[in-house]
């Protein structure tokens, strides 16, 4: 393959890396507007690559369009980059959420603290490293870059509930994190490898007597994961870190809960696949029981909360609990629903914690925390400059509304919009015809309409209450604030018109995650040995 | 075909007939707010287009001939865009686009100037395009697809006027009944899907007695049946209804009478021939109909609101329809589809006239309402033209489809009680149909007027009137004249439905004298005699006998704040937490179920999971004695960390020391050598961290000690700690017992130098093998620090925390002021060892330097360097205190942390030129000979970017922690340090 | 040697949980930096114990695996090291920020009312 077509697999890492360093390397907070110009034009970039990568991966059957090893040195031994289908769809996800939020920031947040732009580069090369890695370790590491990032901007700004909520969030996670390392390394001293599709190829010959310390490291690991992708009773650390973060921040974190959903798609359907001799299925129920509880104490959440953000946070919960459980199905079919729902999930959501910033600034909260911030780094320069510069844009209620009804009904699942395929699809797919149709996707079902009708309740009354009770002026939003949510709720009508091409990719990245052995043989067999070199 | 004739193809026809009113609605929302004549005509142009188009289309759909449109959509799950109009999706058709046309004109006179029509007219002919959507729906899917997106438009346009409070809870309630029966239409259609193998209409069709023997039947009709029920305002699902009448008059004309409340019947007749034919269906439907029917004209009686009383008119007749298609019989369907475009007809137009008299007069009570005779006579003979028609009067088009539902009834169906009561009831029931309609018109049309109105009406302007003047002209001709006006369409309809076993049915008026004919007579003179007989009580009553105090919207209400409140804020309560304690612990639970799941499902000893192989290494008594002060130390840190801190973190250094030891020991060099530089730093930045903590009186604190539940939470905590140590030793003792398995790690050991061109292996691994590692690892630091800075930047330290510790205070009287000299007090008593320090600094520099030279080959690296680098500029802290290192500090840390990552990018960026992955070290193909001691594999300059951000990221950190003492002076100068907090 | 760090392991792992589960922020950082500890040791250890085999080759050429202990978990360790040497700064300046600004060193921002 081309140069271009070889190395590209690597830009998300390293392109977002090279833009932090030279954030620095002009002196950090200095220089904060070529800063802002030089994240603007990384995720934009990003957004372009990461399309490139997608094209490619789906063009090959396999699934598999490039496995890059880094170093040049042989796989397994060292640390490999493998793109597939799935992985592609992230970064794309990731990039737009990114481009939006960033574009977002522009307006004020990106003044109420330091280093903003850095800390936002060094959080999608965490991202996009998560999603790339074929090795296990590598990914503890890429879980560590995005987890510190993610703490820098969870912190950012300051304030005693960022402070609070944060040393929380920080907390819970290192925890996590050492757990991550007992249960890499467990499985490193009995399977002896690190590469997740050799250990893959390894596990079905593990002996009996070794077998259940390999699927303890696994287990351990399971959780480390699950703390991430925020499973019940495992995410009481969410909801408060979620609604205290800055608007952009919360809307990049839409995808953070994906990164553990993503390794649970990625390990689970991998390791514990039909290939895994003894160990096939293993924690299978728990995941399905866990991702229902999730749901449940998601909705169970979003009708409880008060104030917008929280709601959001809690739908964030909802969001992962139900790819959980449906990969706890086991089920292609519901897989593949799963992932649309994943996309179109995220996008509503990622808008949603934009939106609410605007919505509630006619009304205080938001507004109060930027003062506070203020007040902390008030001195040089660090007032928002939304009054003097931008272009307030008009009928701004009825496109707040606008914007409100379109993430309200994605978020619920209901039609016109994507939320409601995503759900007919896993839902179709999970009583397929003929076939009886097991409890647990009788239960999945109700679970599934339940959660739906609560956000919808729980939707109607916030939103009642912001856009209906109080007649109140229009807060005045600019263009760079209302135009991202505009292409995120755009991109999910694309995703509900355009919804043949989309599922189809999304059936064949199910067929491929349910087949491990084309991953394994893809990765083992893809790479030629290392060529002979000079040196002495 | 007159389609093609005129050049348009049925299914282009189609589409067009869907598209043009969403077309319309995105239109309609771009003009100015008060341009309400452009709004109208935009509005009526879109419907009476529509309307023409179904006109067109009928030709096609004669003689059970379909109009299809089927077109790709979602194919891998079976989804297609399938649009098909057949004669009763037509006659529904015809119904929403012919009164959506005449509801836009009279909306155009009923808006008032200062209404914002835009968001009006948009929602409207939106909520016409998703009704068409619903009938012309060809698969089940789509069906619901569009059955939502009716109650989201009724929910936006019931809250129109959203400054009152009804509008908003009539709009929530409506919105919440009806998707939540939509919700579980869509359960009841995917059940369907499951049995069928499709969602197409025609399949579902076809698989009919499929359906109606699967055990999963009775499910799929029960959640169907509710979706109906619901969305058709019937019984117990009836009340939102009422409520949704806060809506502008046009909607409750529309939605709430002619159209969107007819959805469910539709559903229930369009699915008929699938579900139908059971006896479940005839006990479900045909009660539901029943005690709706009686139930809605009952409490219709007794309203005093002129709307009120024809939303619960509308229920009953809804109910009336229900209870048609229940009975389960062709007949049953036909009088059904009759009466379903009589009520919309008659209903529309009654509501219109209300509209007009609420918009004349400006009250809607009836009890005010006298005489309005003498001001708007046209409109009353239209309202009284549609009352009449309304209570069954002959001659009008209600009397007929009556006829035909009375007669229906007197058919025996299962010959059960209630079956044979049925006569009776209905006829009794009817009785106040035609009560309510007559008061509807006597009292207020008639009489004198009593009381001033607050406007003094005159007649509606011509166009305002039209609209219900040419429905009312509809009850006439099809009352008169049936057979040739409505005949055909009515025939076209029940083909679609019934096929071409179309049972004989006459439309003619006259039939002689028949049973259902007494029933009309008796049912007529009954009403006159019920309401001469309530007339006076009913001037007085509010709301209906005994059924009075029953108000289903407190009802849901209340249920809806217990549930979806209440209880929900409980569950929460109890479900999560917002502390962290309990989090972690429940984290570490967790991890201990994950790692001893498998040992239980393998059976821990049956086959030798957890069995312990012979020791490989020999014990060594030295190793031993390390380790009994390790484990002490760590043991009395855990006991010691709440009140003496500086002894714990002195034992947490010792453990730390012992860690290093043991790493010698275990032959890991670079891991000691780490291990100690990271334990020096670490303690010094908690030693600068210390001081800013709350002080702890041990009896102050021990004195909760006391409490039970307290001591119960320490042991339960004891317990988890000790499991969690036992596990992870277990665990451990358990690995190295075995024979270690075939790995990776052999390659590295054969190719560290080969290819590596480094004999340090472990140091090989860092920067070639796995340098991608160290890359992510340096950039953690590097995040980190840039945190910690951000952080510290402009934070105010505690107030009592922020004293000057004690051993200076006491110098430090009199200057206050935040001069450097303020430490001078600090450099006076450490003034000999600050000057051996300043000496120490390039000492340590090229030690740090060493470390980093060597690295490649031996036990170093650049990190150690780094981090040893930083110890320099440590010392210096401790030697001169603050604000003298800052003041002679050349190092700009933020730089250096960039430079390194560059640096460390740019290496690794090299390997591109020659086509190589990201980070091929360049040794390997370096022809240079070997020179010196010194590798020059591109590594080691990897390890130089290493060393630099580590300098950088260490040194900002510092910074940052040491400033605070300064701040801290600074705070006792006024200012409340604790002001950022809330 | 096994039984003896496998008990080390064990200890450290079992004190650091329980300062990691007490309510002052001290404690918890004391906690963790115990944790990291036993963590790093058990990373050690997967590779399995060898004494005075330290991976570093003494002539320029191919090693020979068997001679050696294992140096990838070493590896690994450094990386470790060093990840929870930033955590940990970073824990320590936040529990000192939420002290000044909460006024209170309780891990939950404030003094629990038994």
């Amino acid at each position: 393959m081309s140069w271009a077509e070889n190395h590209l697999v690597i830009a998300p890492i390293v392109l977002p890396l090279f833009a932090g360093a030279v954030m620095l390397a002009l002196g950090g907070e200095r220089r904060r507007n070529i800063n802002a110009i030089l994240n603007i034009a990384v995720s934009l970039a990003l957004i372009a690559i990461s399309i490139m990568l997608l094209r490619d991966a789906d063009a090959v059957p396999g699934g598999i369009s490039n496995v890059y090893r880094l170093g040049d040195w042989p796989v397994p031994f060292a640390i490999v980059l493998v793109l597939d289908r799935l992985s592609a769809m992230m970064l794309l996800l990731t990039s737009v959420l990114a481009a939006a939020a960033a574009v977002f920031s522009l307006a004020r947040w990106h003044r109420a603290g330091v280093n903003f732009h850095p800390l936002f580069q060094f959080l999608l090369m965490g991202l996009n490293g998560a999603f790339l890695t074929g090795d296990l370790f590598n990914l503890f590491v890429f879980f560590e870059v995005l987890l510190a990032a993610s703490y820098g901007l969870v912190l950012y700004g300051s304030g005693s509930v960022r402070v609070m909520t944060g040393m929380q969030y920080i907390a819970v996670n290192l925890v996590a994190s050492l757990l991550f390392l007992i249960g890499v390394s467990l499985i490193y001293g009995i399977a002896g490898t690190l590469n997740m599709a050799d250990l893959a190829s390894r596990i079905a010959a593990i002996p009996a007597s070794d077998r259940a310390l390999l699927e303890a490291g696994a287990g351990i690991l399971g959780i480390a994961f699950l703390v991430k992708a925020g499973m019940w009773p495992l995410c009481f650390w969410l909801p408060g870190t979620y609604a205290a973060v800055p608007a952009p921040v919360g809307s990049i974190f839409a995808i953070l809960t994906k990164v553990g959903v993503y390794v649970v798609l990625r390990l689970w359907l991998l390791l514990f696949g039909d290939g895994a001799g003894a160990s096939a299925q293993f924690g299978g129920e728990l995941l399905l029981a866990g991702g229902m509880a999730t749901i449940v104490f998601g909705t169970i959440g979003t009708l409880a909360s008060q104030d917008m953000s929280r709601l959001a946070a809690f739908s964030v919960l909802v969001s992962s609990g139900t790819v959980l459980a449906a990969v706890g199905l086991a089920q292609t079919g519901v897989t593949g629903g799963a992932l649309f729902y994943l996309i179109s999930s995220t996008l509503g959501l990622g808008a949603f914690f934009l939106l609410i910033e605007l919505i509630e600034r006619g009304r205080e909260p938001g507004a109060d925390v930027l003062a506070v911030t203020r007040e902390l780094y008030g001195e040089e320069g660090e007032e928002d400059g939304a009054e003097e510069t931008g272009i307030a844009i008009p009928a701004t209620i009825a496109l707040l509304g606008l914007s409100f009804i379109g993430c309200a009904v994605v978020i619920a699942g209901l039609p016109p919009l994507s939320g409601f395929i995503a759900k007919f699809a896993m839902l179709s797919a999970a009583l397929q015809p003929g076939a009886a149709v097991p409890t647990q996707a009788w239960v999945f079902l109700v679970i599934l309409i339940l959660s739906g009708l609560a956000a919808l309740i729980a939707m109607t009354r916030a939103g009642i209450r912001v856009f209906w009770v109080s007649e109140r002026e229009a807060p005045r939003v600019r263009l760079i604030e209302m135009a991202p949510v505009a292409v995120l709720l755009l991109l999910c009508v694309l995703q509900t018109v355009q919804a043949g091409p989309v599922m189809r990719f999304m059936q064949a990245t199910a067929q491929s995650l349910h087949a491990p052995h084309d991953y394994m043989r893809g990765v083992l067999e893809f790479s030629s040995a290392r060529k002979p070199a000079g040196g002495t | 075909m007159v389609g093609q004739g005129m050049g348009v193809s049925p299914e282009t026809l189609l589409i067009a007939l869907i598209a043009i009113p969403f077309a319309g609605s995105f239109l309609a929302m771009l003009f100015r707010a008060n341009a309400r004549n452009a709004e109208a005509y935009l509005a009526g142009a879109v419907a009476l287009a529509a309307f023409v188009l179904v006109v067109m289309a009928y030709p096609q759909v004669t003689g059970g001939s379909v109009i299809r449109f089927k077109a790709a959509w979602v194919q891998d799950i079976g989804l297609e865009f399938y649009l098909r109009m057949d004669g009763f999706a037509w006659v529904f058709a015809a119904l929403i686009t012919g009164i959506g046309f005449l509801v836009v004109l009279y909306a155009r006179y009923y808006m008032s100037a200062d209404d914002p029509v835009p968001r009006f007219f948009s929602f409207l002919l939106a909520f016409m395009g998703a009704m068409l959507g619903i009938v012309l729906s060809g698969n089940l899917i789509q069906l619901v697809f569009f059955w939502e997106l009716t109650s989201l438009f009724s929910f936006l346009l019931i809250g129109y006027w959203h400054q009152t409070s009804q509008a908003r809870d009539g709009a929530r309630m409506a919105l919440i009944v009806t998707s939540t029966g939509g919700l579980c239409l869509f359960a009841g259609v995917l059940v369907i899907g499951h049995i069928v193998g499709s969602y197409d209409l025609e399949q579902v069709f076809a698989a009919a007695t499929k359906i109606r023997v699967h055990p999963l039947y009775v499910p799929a009709l029960v959640l169907v049946v509710l979706g109906a029920l619901t969305k058709s305002a019937q019984f117990p699902f009836h009340f939102w209804l009422p409520h949704a009448m806060a809506a502008p008059t046009p909607v409750s004309a529309y939605l709430h009478s002619a159209t969107m409340v007819k959805a469910g019947v539709f559903l229930l007749v369009r699915l008929w021939p699938a579900l139908g034919g059971t006896n479940e269906w005839l006990w479900i439907v045909a009660s539901a109909g029943l005690i709706t029917f009686m139930l809605g004209a009952f409490v219709a009686l007794f309203q005093q609101d002129l709307k009120g009383l024809l939303a619960y008119s509308t229920i009953s007749h809804l109910g009336l329809i229900t209870l048609l298609i229940g009975l389960d019989t062709p007949l049953g369907i036909i009088a059904a589809t009759f009466h379903i475009i009589n009520h919309a007809t008659f209903k529309a137009s009654l509501f219109m006239a209300a509209g007009i008299i609420d918009h004349e007069t400006g009250t809607r009570d009836i009890r005010r309402l006298n005489g309005l005779r003498r001001f708007m006579p046209i409109t009353t003979t239209l309202a009284m033209v549609a009352a009449a028609a309304m209570a069954g009067v002959p001659l009008l088009n209600g009397f007929i489809s009556k006829e035909m539902f009375f007669a229906e009834t007197i058919e025996l169906h299962d010959n059960s009680l209630v079956d044979q009561a049925l006569p009776y009831i209905v006829t009794f029931a009817s009785m106040f149909t035609v009560a309510y309609s007559l008061r509807f018109i006597r009292d207020v049309f008639f009489g004198v007027p009593t009381q001033p109105f607050p406007r003094t009406p005159h007649e509606p302007p011509f166009l305002m009137r039209f609209p219900a003047e040419l429905l009312v002209l509809a009850c006439l001709v099809v009352g008169i004249i049936p057979g040739i006006t409505i005949g055909p369409l009515l025939q076209t309809a029940l083909h679609a439905v019934l096929g071409d076993s179309i049972p004989h049915y006459s439309l003619a008026v006259w039939h002689g004298f028949t049973p259902e004919f007494l029933m009309s007579i008796v049912t007529i003179l009954g009403g006159i005699g019920l309401y001469t007989i309530l007339r006076t009580y009913l001037l007085t009553a509010d709301g209906p006998p005994l059924l009075r105090h029953i108000k289903g919207q407190r009802i849901f209400e209340r249920l809806l704040v217990t549930i979806s409140w209440r209880f929900a804020r409980w569950l929460e309560s109890v479900l999560a937490t917002r502390r962290l304690q309990p989090q972690l612990r429940l984290l570490v639970i967790a991890a201990l179920i994950a790692g001893f799941m498998p040992f239980y499902l393998h059976g821990t000893y049956t086959q030798g999971a957890l069995t312990f192989g012979p020791r490989q290494t020999a014990f060594d008594i030295g190793f031993g004695i390390v380790w009994a002060v390790g484990i002490a130390s760590a043991l009395a840190a855990a006991y010691q960390a709440k009140f003496h801190r500086l002894a714990a973190l002195i034992l947490v250094g010792v453990a730390g020391l012992v860690t290093c030891i043991s790493f010698v020991w275990l032959s890991a060099p670079d891991l000691s050598l780490t291990q100690l530089v990271v334990e020096s730093v670490t303690t010094v930045l908690l030693l600068l961290g210390l001081r800013w903590l709350p002080k702890r009186i041990q009896n102050f604190d021990a004195a909760d000690a006391g409490f039970g539940i307290i001591r119960w939470h320490r042991i339960r905590d004891l317990m988890i700690a000790a499991a969690a140590g036992a596990s992870l030793a277990a665990l451990s003792y358990a690995v190295m017992t075995r024979p270690q398995p075939q790995n990776i790690s052999g390659f590295f050991v054969e190719n560290a130098y080969k290819q590596g061109g480094g004999t340090n292996i472990v140091n090989v691994i860092l920067v070639d093998f796995r340098a991608f590692d160290t890359f992510g690892e340096i950039t953690v630091l590097g995040i980190v620090a840039l945190t910690v800075y951000g952080l510290l930047r402009r934070f105010r330290p505690a107030a009592e925390s922020a004293q000057v510790p004690e051993q200076q205070r006491s110098r430090n009287e009199g200057n206050e002021d935040t001069t450097p000299q303020k430490d001078s007090g600090v450099k006076g008593a450490l003034a000999i060892p600050a000057l051996m320090v300043s000496m120490l600094f390039p000492v340590i520099g090229v030690v740090a330097i060493y470390f980093l030279l060597r690295g490649h080959d031996l036990p170093g690296g650049g990190f150690v360097a780094g981090i040893t680098m930083a110890v320099a500029f440590i010392l210096q802290y401790m030697a001169h205190g603050t604000e003298w290192v800052e003041s002679h500090l050349r190092v700009l840390p933020i730089r250096w942390m960039g430079a390194g990552l560059l640096l460390a990018v740019g290496v690794g960026a090299a390997a591109w030129l020659f086509d190589m992955p990201f980070l091929t070290s360049s040794f390997s193909y370096a022809e240079v000979p070997w020179i010196g001691a010194v590798p020059l594999a591109s590594a080691f300059i990897f390890d130089l970017g290493v060393f630099a951000l580590v300098v950088g990221a260490t040194v900002l950190m510092l910074i940052a922690l040491a400033h605070q003492s300064v701040r801290g002076h600074r705070t006792q100068r006024g200012r409340a340090p604790n002001s950022e907090g809330a | 040697m096994e039984i003896v760090l496998a008990l080390g392991i064990g200890v450290l792992a079992g004190s650091g949980v329980w300062l990691a589960l007490r309510p002052r922020t001290f404690q918890v950082i004391i906690g963790l930096s115990l944790l990291a500890y036993a963590v790093n040791l058990f990373i050690l250890a997967m590779g399995r114990l060898r004494t005075d085999a330290a991976p570093v080759l003494m002539a320029k050429g191919m090693g020979v695996p068997a001679e050696f202990a294992d140096p990838l978990p070493q590896a690994l360790v450094l990386t470790a090291i060093v990840i929870s040497f930033a955590t940990t700064a970073l824990f320590l300046v936040v529990i000192i920020a939420a002290r000044g600004l909460t006024g209170t060193d309780h891990v939950d921002g404030r003094e629990p009312d038994v």
